[in-house]
């Protein structure tokens, strides 16, 4: 199937339309219109390293899990999803050895970032977080006119625990999200252990969300999630997703872990039949996958890890400045405008991340399969190389 | 993998737990979710549904997505790793088939996750604590349960004594509203009022309360026999406050798949984009209403089926000596005389579910779906059981 011109129409009208008021979505949407400068590319040839998906899919398992539901005599695509709610929970549960109480599944992490902060911050309680960081929190905040506080990231593009700590004062939401979306830092382990509940005691009622997205792609030996604490502690949240190792970004499901007194009180601003049925019944596959086969998961994390190190490498050997990545992207300096050297991939039918303010001249790079790497790189390879020759 | 006592338990507590009632509310298929509340599993994927259980409870269509649908939707799966905005068959692909299909732009259409979403963002963008929201006293809940969710006041205006939408008390009570919300057909009374009735209403408010906004609700659209009716699409279109809500959940038979819209001016549906759940909308919903939109003869054949099915069901209840409202939609609303929890609880003892209470008619009227016509006369034996009506009184009175 090739990009045809309806499609370029199409995908740039979008970011004409001018009725996305939300920065996020202006963003993801910048990504779109670089995509469509390259029309006239076979979008099957187009290798996709923009979004952090997992390039492999979401796995045979969940193909059939999906398809059985339009053969069950009962048309259970027609029905309403809510009967797989409570059958998920109770696996997300006995995954982490907690109650299903703990549990509240949402439409992507997304909705569970929405239902945080709109519960959590206000006009005075401010809503703290890494400048950059994933945007979701943000975007929802500053849509309800809530107050935010951004706190710049250290030299090492890790989040800065100190500066957070003195931002949390009065706050009503620290989002820590951690491996940190773009950067790819990782608080130390033993970092984290000690600020969380240092924030929490120099706090009286500010929540922490720690989004955990990346969690599953983690090399740090000593790195654990924070999930056993959320449970006793009320102030804490854990959010995870289907949308990355598992391979599910498309179907939309994601969840949060915390106290039961705390999941109560998010179901009150919560959307109710947000997730569709197939999604609870991909997710319900992939979990019972990793029941019957616990290596599938550590496999996708060490072909991950393989295809990091090698993008890393690359970069790292030319000069270029690269973060410490514990996550399926990485994140580079590439010593151009990023909206230029993202325009100048697409066009060699390479798509990569979008610009994230302030971080101009650095570039978030998904990590694709070993094969989209190595194809990758000498459009990579071209593209500095001629920004290079042009700035001499 | 088996579900545990401690989860049924558990799960079976969240019907009358106050924190989950808002988000139960909130979403249409309400029955869905207390009724399913002891579904276990057998197998990951496969539900061990009564094979006899027969849901008329929560107005789904009986037989799920077309054939078109499926395809489509199935040839996404290898998309299924990338995020909406990378999927092949796209949002943009979407609103444009659905732009052409209503002669309109694509920025006069929002898309949803069910039109559930796009009820709770109208309230949540156009009523405050200065705004109500109006609407009658037996319609939909979503509106109102978004409204005391945000604490923001409700004007609930009673039906009429046929149990339709008293549109001149609501244009009234609809002065210095935020948010007029009009069910068409309204559910659960299956009513219908005809585009002429709609037009003055709207005209009237537009001019009287220019700053109140008026929601259409057309989730029944398609199941409309009654030629007074017509969509009231091209209203929106013309007054800049009103807008148009659809589904995908009932004619198309993707209630498990979440795809709705709205349509209205470019201006108030951007005020609507605003507040939609970022990548809210799944790919394959998306694939399979896209896919769903190319197969009509398809949905007329539901069209079809459901008015038939729809009559039979009408006729036992009428040949019965039981007054129903003339339903426009796949579900009915019968007066039986007695408590719809009674009627409802003496038919869940028969693996029957029927509709939840509707105030201030739970002490008299029923709402029953339309399932199969294999469903329905099953159902309706179930019926004459718990009525305690002989097979003569059924079938002679006519």
């Amino acid at each position: 199937m090739s990009l045809s011109r309806r499609d370029f129409v199409r995908t740039v009208g979008v970011g004409a339309a001018g009725a996305w008021t939300s920065s996020l979505i202006s963003l993801r949407t910048q990504e779109a219109m670089a995509f469509a400068q390259a029309q006239g590319l076979a979008v099957d040839g187009v290798i996709n390293l923009a979004n952090n998906e997992n390039p492999l899919g979401a796995g045979k398992e969940v193909v059939d899990a999906i398809n059985k539901l339009f053969s069950a005599p009962q048309k259970p695509a027609g029905r309403y999803p809510s009967r797989w709610n409570s059958p998920l929970t109770d696996m997300i549960a006995k995954k982490f050895n907690v109650k299903p109480e703990n549990i509240l599944v949402g439409a992507g992490s997304t909705q569970i970032l929405v239902d945080v902060t709109h519960t959590f911050t206000s006009k005075e309680k401010a809503l703290v977080g890494s400048l950059p960081t994933y945007e979701e929190c943000f975007g929802y905040a500053n849509l309800m006119g809530h107050k935010t506080k951004p706190v710049p990231l250290d030299r090492t593009y890790r989040m800065d625990l100190d500066q957070t700590l003195h931002a949390c004062k009065g706050s009503g939401l620290l989002f820590y999200c951690n491996p940190n979306n773009p950067v790819s830092t990782l608080v130390a382990p033993t970092d984290t252990r000690e600020f969380i509940p240092r924030a929490l005691s120099a706090t009286t009622d500010m929540h922490i969300l720690a989004d955990e997205a990346y969690f599953e792609y983690v090399t740090a030996p000593d790195h654990e999630t924070l999930v056993p604490l959320a449970v006793t502690e009320p102030r804490l949240i854990v959010a995870r997703t289907f949308s990355k190792a598992y391979g599910m970004a498309g179907l939309r499901i994601g969840y949060a872990i915390a106290h039961e007194k705390t999941i109560q009180e998010l179901r009150k601003f919560h959307m109710g039949n947000s997730v569709s049925a197939l999604s609870y019944v991909a997710a319900i596959a992939a979990l019972d996958r990793d029941e019957k086969r616990p290596s599938y998961i550590p496999d996708e994390k060490r072909r991950n890890r393989k295809a990091r190190d090698f993008a890393l490498r690359f970069f790292r050997r030319r000069g270029y400045e690269a973060t410490d990545s514990e996550a399926n992207f990485i994140f580079v300096d590439i010593q151009m405008p990023v909206e230029m050297f993202q325009a100048a991939c697409a066009k060699r039918g390479l798509r990569v991340g979008r610009p994230f303010p302030p971080l101009w001249t650095h570039c978030r790079i998904s990590i694709g399969t070993m094969d989209e790497m190595k194809r990758a790189m000498p459009i990579f390879e071209e593209v500095l190389e001629k920004a290079n020759t042009q700035a001499a | 993998m088996m579900l545990t006592r401690r989860a049924l338990l558990s799960n079976a507590g969240k019907g009358d737990n106050n924190p989950i009632s808002t988000a139960v509310i909130a979403a249409r298929g309400r029955e869905a979710m207390i009724a399913e509340g002891n579904a276990s599993l057998i197998s990951p994927a496969i539900p061990s549904v009564d094979p006899d259980e027969i849901r008329i409870s929560s107005n789904e269509n009986p037989l799920g997505p077309g054939q078109a649908a499926l395809k489509s939707l199935r040839g996404e799966y290898d998309q299924m790793n990338r995020y909406p905005m990378n999927a092949r068959i796209s949002e943009e692909i979407f609103l444009e088939d659905l732009a052409k299909m209503h002669s309109v732009k694509t920025d006069n259409i929002v898309l949803g996750p069910g039109s559930a979403e796009i009820l709770r963002n109208s309230v949540r963008a156009f009523t405050g604590p200065e705004k109500p929201l109006v609407t009658a006293e037996c319609s939909y809940e979503n509106p109102v349960a978004t409204s005391e969710q945000l604490g923001n006041p409700v004007r609930a205006v009673p039906n009429t004594p046929a149990l339709g939408l008293d549109l001149d008390k609501m244009a009234g009570a609809a002065m210095n509203s935020g948010l007029v919300f009009l069910c068409n057909p309204n559910n659960p009374t299956g009513t219908v009022h005809g585009y002429h009735d709609i037009s003055t209403f709207v005209r009237w408010v537009t001019k009287e309360s220019p700053y109140t906004t008026i929601l259409i609700d057309e989730a029944y659209h398609e199941y409309v026999t009654d030629p007074t009716y017509q969509t009231s699409i091209n209203i929106a279109l013309k007054y800049p406050n009103v807008f148009v809500s659809r589904t995908f959940s009932k004619a198309f038979g993707m209630a498990g798949i979440r795809v709705g819209y709205a349509i209205g001016h470019k201006e108030t549906i951007a005020r609507l984009r605003s507040f939609r759940l970022t990548l809210g909308n799944n790919i394959l919903g998306i694939a399979a209403a896209v896919g769903a939109l190319k197969d009509s003869a398809h949905i007329n054949r539901e069209i079809a089926r459901n008015t038939l099915v729809k009559q039979f069901t009408l006729d036992f209840f009428r040949r019965a000596g039981y007054w129903t409202t003339n339903s426009q939609t796949n579900f009915i609303f019968v007066k039986l005389g007695i408590p719809a929890k009674k009627f409802r609880e003496a038919c869940a003892q028969h693996k029957v579910l029927v509709g939840r209470d509707f105030p201030p008619y739970e002490r008299t009227h029923c709402r029953i779906s339309i399932g199969t016509m294999d469903e329905m006369k099953h159902a309706t034996r179930v019926f004459s059981e718990v009525l305690g009506l002989s097979v003569t009184d059924t079938g002679a009175s006519n």
